[in-house]
């Protein structure tokens, strides 16, 4: 139905899903992308929690840390809203659709870490949660700037030579992720890797990163 | 703490901490703005729009009144219109109470305004259903955040 008109980033196009105006396509590139979201959400949905165990030093007693039924529930099915936004996220064929996914990425990410109970790791997502609205201002600046400047906002206009998206609709729009996708520096420097209810933090790494590619792709193919 | 540190010592000290974070990325932001508004001259408003936006204050479905025939055909703008034939402006779809509250009292717009999905103005072009269903999802995870952390403590 459609031609990719850039084919030399995401390689050729292999399947398109329509919703009306915002199509979802699958090149090469979002297709591995979306593949390693899938993959990643399927072992949240299906590992259990790390249960920790503390060892007093200078004696053989040990203690381990229970993991809240509440928590891990919680706590599952913002990894599993993460990994959802971030399949759509990789697919989607919209800038403004894209945005909406990142800012969805953000909120499931400060939903994730202001689970605990810790004050550090509460304090780190309070600054995250700062962050992570402060962006949102470049991000759909950026999709507006972008609608109001070419008066579309369907990628498979704005990756055509003809289209000339102004460069600074772009800085707005790799701002914001930047700004979304800054969560695993909090995680990184309030040790929350190793708290407990472990494999669902490393959702926040995975889709952080899978966004900064999908942004790139966007940003260079425009 | 000594007092001849590096340059670099200092910048890495300063970005270690997580409350400075926010403060860096306030200063990028500030900075790219300030970028915007020095290009923002140079950067002109493209007239075909693909989503149009008209006001009409004598309407009785001001600020939403798009056009259109209820129970009509109404040809509309779409980036591929292949993809959604049988779209039209959101004046299209008003049920028969509507029209009636429409044709009746002035106050049609402002109820679309007040109901939950009338405040997320993307329901009004019906090319982008998706968007739609993208922001009721931000919205609801928002709102699961902040009931359990409203109700971990009783």
């Amino acid at each position: 139905m459609f031609n990719l008109p850039n084919p030399q980033i995401g390689g050729p196009e292999l399947f398109v899903l329509e919703f009306g105006d915002i199509v979802a396509y699958f090149s090469p590139y979002t297709a591995v992308l979306f593949a390693f979201a899938l993959l990643f959400t399927v072992l949240v949905i299906v590992s259990r929690p790390e249960r920790q165990v503390d060892i007093a030093f200078g004696g053989d007693a040990y203690y381990t840390k229970e993991v809240e039924p509440d928590l891990l529930r919680f706590q599952r099915f913002m990894a599993i809203a993460c990994g959802l936004a971030t399949l759509g996220a990789m697919v989607t064929g919209d800038v403004f659709n894209f945005t909406l996914f990142a800012s969805m990425i953000g909120i499931t990410n400060i939903g994730i870490v202001a689970a605990y109970r810790n004050r550090h790791v509460l304090n780190a997502a309070f600054q995250y949660g700062i962050v992570a609205m402060l962006a949102t201002v470049p991000l759909f600046g950026g999709a507006a700037i972008v609608l109001s400047s070419t008066g579309t906002l369907s990628m498979w206009e704005l990756f055509t030579a003809a289209v000339a998206v102004p460069l600074i609709a772009k800085a707005f729009l790799v701002l914001g992720v930047m700004g979304e996708g800054m969560a695993p520096f909090y995680i990184a420097k309030a040790e929350i890797t190793r708290a407990q209810g472990a494999p669902f933090i490393l959702m926040v790494h995975v889709s952080s990163l899978l966004l900064f590619l999908r942004v790139m792709e966007i940003v260079i193919s425009m | 703490m000594t007092p001849n540190r590096s340059f670099i010592t200092r910048i890495s000290a300063t970005i270690s901490r997580v409350e400075n974070l926010t403060a860096l990325y306030a200063l990028l932001v500030v900075i790219v703005a300030v970028l915007g508004l020095v290009t923002l001259p140079f950067i002109a408003y493209h007239d075909d729009q693909l989503y149009p936006k008209t006001l009409n204050p004598a309407s009785t479905l001001d600020p939403y009144d798009r056009g259109g025939v209820p129970f009509g055909t109404t040809p509309i703008k779409a980036q591929y219109l292949e993809n959604s034939p049988y779209a039209g402006y959101v004046t299209t779809y008003l049920t028969p109470f509507s029209q009636w509250l429409a044709d009746t009292t002035h106050h049609m717009g402002t109820t679309i305004v007040a109901h939950p999905g009338g405040i997320i103005d993307e329901i009004l072009y019906n090319t982008r259903g998706f968007d739609t269903v993208v922001e009721t999802s931000i919205l609801f995870v928002a709102f699961a955040i902040a009931s359990y952390l409203f109700r971990r403590d009783e």
